[in-house]
Parts: C-alpha cells; structure tokens; sequence
C-alpha cells in the first residue's frame, strides 16, 4: 500500500533523513515513533507529497507520490502536526469548505461531530476551540471523503485521556473497515494498543522495526520477579529467566512455602526504546 | 478548470472576511474618502472626487486584500489544505481573486450611485475592470512574496505609494511626476475617468486604453512566471 525506498532528506546541509526504508501492507495500522526530531514529519511530508526528498522515492498504490500526486490525493486523509483551520470559519463551516473543494456530500460531516462529541460546537468558531478540539476537527476533516490511507501525525497530542480513548476507538473502527494507517507518537502506550507494527525513528534512521509483541520478546530483559514472605512481611527478589540456578532457588523457596506470587517483567516499547537509543522519550 | 470548486473557495472566503476586520476596513475607506472629496473640499472639480476614490478603492483593495489573503494562508499554513486536495493552483488563484474582483465592482456602483455621476458608463467600467485585473494580479505577486502578512507591507507598501500617489501628484501639475506616472496605469485609469465624466467617447482614449491593456498583460505574465518558479512555497 505504502512503500518508502530510501529516502534521504537534508535541511540546509543538516541531514533529517539518512536513508528509510518501509512498507505498509492493506489495512495495517504502521506507528512510527521516535524522539522530538527523528524526522516522523518530515517522513509524512515527503510521503504525502507536500515536500520532495533529496533522494529515494515513495509510493502509494504503486504511485509514485511526486508525479501522480491528483490522483493519489483523494485516496489520503491527513491530520498534519499544527493545526490549520482557518480560524474565523466555525467548525462547521470549515468542514463544509473541505467537503465542497473534494465534492463530497456533507453527510459525513454530522456522522463525524456526533462519534466525537463536537455537535453542539458546531458554530463554534476555530480560534475559539481548544487545542484537542481543534485536533478532533482536524481528524474529521481527514475522514470526510472516505479516503483509504490515513496519515496521522501525533493525532492525539494535547488530548485528555478519556478523548484519546475516543480517537482510539474511532481508528479501530476505522482500521476493522479495512482503511491502512500510518501515524506517529510519541505514546508508547497509545502504539502499543494500537499499531500492528511500529518502526523507531532516531536521527533520521530507522533503527527498530516489528510488531509490538516481537519487539518486546526481542528486547525483553528475560527476568522473572518472584515475591516471597519473610519475617517481617514480604520482599521481591529478581531473577534470570534462564539458567538451573533460579530453578533450584524457586524450588526451595516453594518447599519452604514462601512465595507470594511470580510474574515476568515484560518490557514497555517505552523501555525498548531507550534501550535501543540510548535516549529518553517524553 | 472546476467551477464549482472556485466557487468554494469564493464562498470561503466570502465567510472568512465578514469576520476579518483588517479587511473590511479595508472596503470602507474608499466610500468614506470618496465622500469626503466630493462633499467637504471646496474647489475640488466635480467628478475628481468621484476618480480619486475609484483609484484609491482598486490599488488599495485590490492590490492589498489579495496579497493579505495569500500571505495569510501561507503563514497558517491552510494553503497545504488547498494545495493538497483536487483544486488545481490556477482554481485557487482565481477563487483567491473572485471576491476581490466582485467586492471593487460592487463598491465603485456604490460610488457612482453615491456622487450621481452616470456618464459613460461603460467607458467608466472597462477602465475598472481592466485596472482591477491588474491590481489584483499584482496583489497577488506581493503575496506570494510575501512570506507572512507582515511582509505584504514591506513589499506591498512601495507599491502601493508609487501607483496611487504619482497620478495624484502628477495632476496637481508636479513635472517630474508626469513623467513618472506616463507608465503606471492608474495615471492612464484618471486620464479616463476624467475623459468619461466630461462625456468623450473610446475614439480619444486609445493610449489609455493601450496602457492599461498592456499593464494587464504584463502583470499577468509576471503572476505567472512567479507562481510558476515559486507556487504558494515560502
Ligand atoms: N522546515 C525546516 N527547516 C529546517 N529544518 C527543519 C525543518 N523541518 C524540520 N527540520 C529539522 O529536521 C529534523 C527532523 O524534524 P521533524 O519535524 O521531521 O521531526 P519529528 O520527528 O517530527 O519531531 P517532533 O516529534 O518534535 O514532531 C529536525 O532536526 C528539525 O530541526
Ligand atoms: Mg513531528
């Protein structure tokens, strides 16, 4: 659906991208996380068209993204990292705007407002929405002409949680109707839940890519933590998942009738990342 | 070319201006000057008013609404929304210009009605027409030199001075003036409002005629060149 084959993008001399490679397969959804300045939007960007890469290529159904960019704009929706709506329309007609330039019929429109609870705002005027408001009108205005691919980028930043839960809902759904997803984050909790595979961006490389559930294994520290009683109340103890040595000590202290409970620690993506980098997220 | 398309954006913009008070402003002042030189100062010839108001309503809307329009896009950035969706760059350009063109047709009726002067109509709104076209397109040039609003006064402002003062200068007889304003077309845009209201026919304003044709040309050409080397990029 999506494959990027090299793409290598500088700044005035300063390298943002040094060389991706990636492909989405039909209605996965495909996160892509990594630190403030990793280069997720200017990944978007050149995938979507609205920047040329230095070098390599992107395509979207086989499309290359630079020369058949018309046709490919009515199968994409994108939320854009800032905002841009115009600010003295109202919600709605900001919508209706989007739904005239793509010549589609408004119906979408209500549909959308009402799943995301901004109905009664319609009349409200942009500049004077908040920041997750305003990240909810862009996501409708994505969704508008029914497009197949969304690009998402930080789609709920400056979201409440119970309205992040909202826009996660929505993109399952979405995705359960077959629609292909890229998005990016900086919530390794939100990609965890979410995305079928992920790939982390550092420095304009990609420098881990799977699904949620390989990475862990791949990465996993392989500990148990084991809790067991003593004299004065309870103490966790950790221990290698491998080797005789923590057999023999979980033996005995299950003769001995001290253990209160045992769980593996399972690796976060969060702590994957900072693994992998060397570097903190968030 | 979608006309429908053009349409929403006109519409757009339509919405967008009742509210923008930097524009609107902008529409009212050429009635109010209008007025002002036609009722309040004495010895001004009848039907000057009436011309410089005309001049001042095309260079000043129509040259500054578009460049704020376009700068302003570009500097929220919701020229990406037009830009990547089915509108080609030319349906933007001449929705962008369409309510400026209507607004400044729609205004100088309202001058006209406002000063009761009915000569030549016609003669009176080819000289609007064609001198609107070319300030709306050089409008658009500034804006799209313009990377932020505030720019379109950097670039706009001599512009701006230089069309609408040196024909006003040069007919208070200001030599050096003349010479200057024989290449602006607002100067050959006075020239023919002044030869409407004394009631001459097309027959004696061939120059005019030619100079404002040709500006338009030129400023078109120049438009396209620009968007072309350029597009809506900063
Ligand atoms: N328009 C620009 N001009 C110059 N440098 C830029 C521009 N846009 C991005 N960069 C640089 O390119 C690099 C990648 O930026 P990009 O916006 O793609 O990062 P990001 O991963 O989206 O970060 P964030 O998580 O903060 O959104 C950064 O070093 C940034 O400074
Ligand atoms: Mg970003």
């Amino acid at each position: 659906m999506i494959t990027v084959k090299d793409l290598k993008k500088s700044y005035a001399e300063k390298p943002a991208l040094k060389g991706i490679d990636f492909a989405i397969k039909k209605g996965e959804i495909f996160g892509f996380l990594g630190p403030n300045g990793a280069g997720k939007t200017t990944t978007i960007k050149i995938v979507t068209g609205k920047l040329k890469a230095d070098h390599g290529q992107a395509f979207i159904k086989n499309m290359n993204v630079t020369e058949e960019q018309k046709r490919i704009i009515p199968m994409v929706g994108v939320v854009p990292e800032q905002a841009n709506l115009y600010e003295r329309l109202t919600i709605k007609q900001n919508l209706e705007f989007f739904c005239r330039l793509y010549q589609v019929s408004f119906l979408n429109i209500d549909k959308y407002l009402e799943l995301v609870e901004l109905k009664e705002e319609e009349n409200t005027k942009v500049k004077n929405l908040s920041k997750g408001m305003r990240q909810k009108v862009l996501l409708i205005r994505a969704l508008l002409h029914d497009p197949e691919i969304l690009f998402l980028d930080e789609p709920t930043s400056g979201l409440d949680p119970a309205s992040a839960a909202g826009i996660h809902r929505i993109l399952m759904n979405l995705n359960a109707e077959g629609k292909t997803i890229f998005l990016t984050s900086h919530n390794m909790e939100e990609v965890d839940k979410l995305c079928d595979r992920v790939a982390f961006l550092d420095d304009g490389e990609i420098v881990a890519a799977g699904s949620p559930e390989e990475l862990k294994l791949k990465y996993s520290d392989k500990k148990i933590v084991v809790v067991i009683k003593t004299d004065n109340g309870s103490e966790e103890r950790t221990l290698d998942i491998t080797g005789s040595e923590s057999a023999d000590q979980i033996a005995e202290w299950i003769k001995a009738d001290k253990i209160i409970s045992i769980h593996s620690t399972e690796s976060s993506l969060a702590d994957i990342f900072v693994e992998i980098t060397g570097r903190q997220v968030r | 070319m979608n006309i429908k398309r053009i349409l929403a954006i006109f519409y757009k913009e339509l919405q967008d201006i009742k509210s923008n008070s930097n524009i609107t402003v902008m529409f009212l002042i050429p009635i109010l000057l209008t007025y002002l030189w036609e009722n309040l100062i004495p010895g001004m010839p009848s039907g000057m008013g009436l011309s410089l108001g005309m001049m001042f309503l095309i260079v000043m809307v129509g040259m500054y609404v578009p460049a704020m329009l376009i700068a302003e896009e570009k500097e929220k950035n919701t020229i990406e929304v037009l830009l990547f969706s089915p509108a080609t760059s030319l349906e933007i350009l001449i929705g962008k210009g369409l309510l400026t063109f209507t607004a400044i047709l729609i205004i100088s009726l309202l001058l006209l009605v406002l000063t009761g002067i009915y000569s030549q109509l016609f003669i009176i709104f080819t000289g609007v027409f064609l001198t609107t076209i070319f300030s709306i397109a050089t409008g658009m040039i500034v804006g799209l030199l313009s990377p932020n609003q505030m720019a379109t006064g950097v670039i706009g402002t001599p512009v701006y001075l230089i069309l609408l003062l040196v024909p006003n200068l040069s007919i208070m007889d200001i030599e050096i003036m003349q010479g200057l304003g024989k290449v602006l077309p607002t100067y050959y845009f006075l020239n023919m409002m002044r030869f409407a209201i004394e009631g001459k026919g097309f027959a004696e304003m061939y120059t005019e005629l030619a100079v404002i044709g040709g500006s338009v040309v030129i400023a078109l050409l120049v438009l396209l060149y620009i968007f072309q080397r350029k597009g809506f990029r900063n």
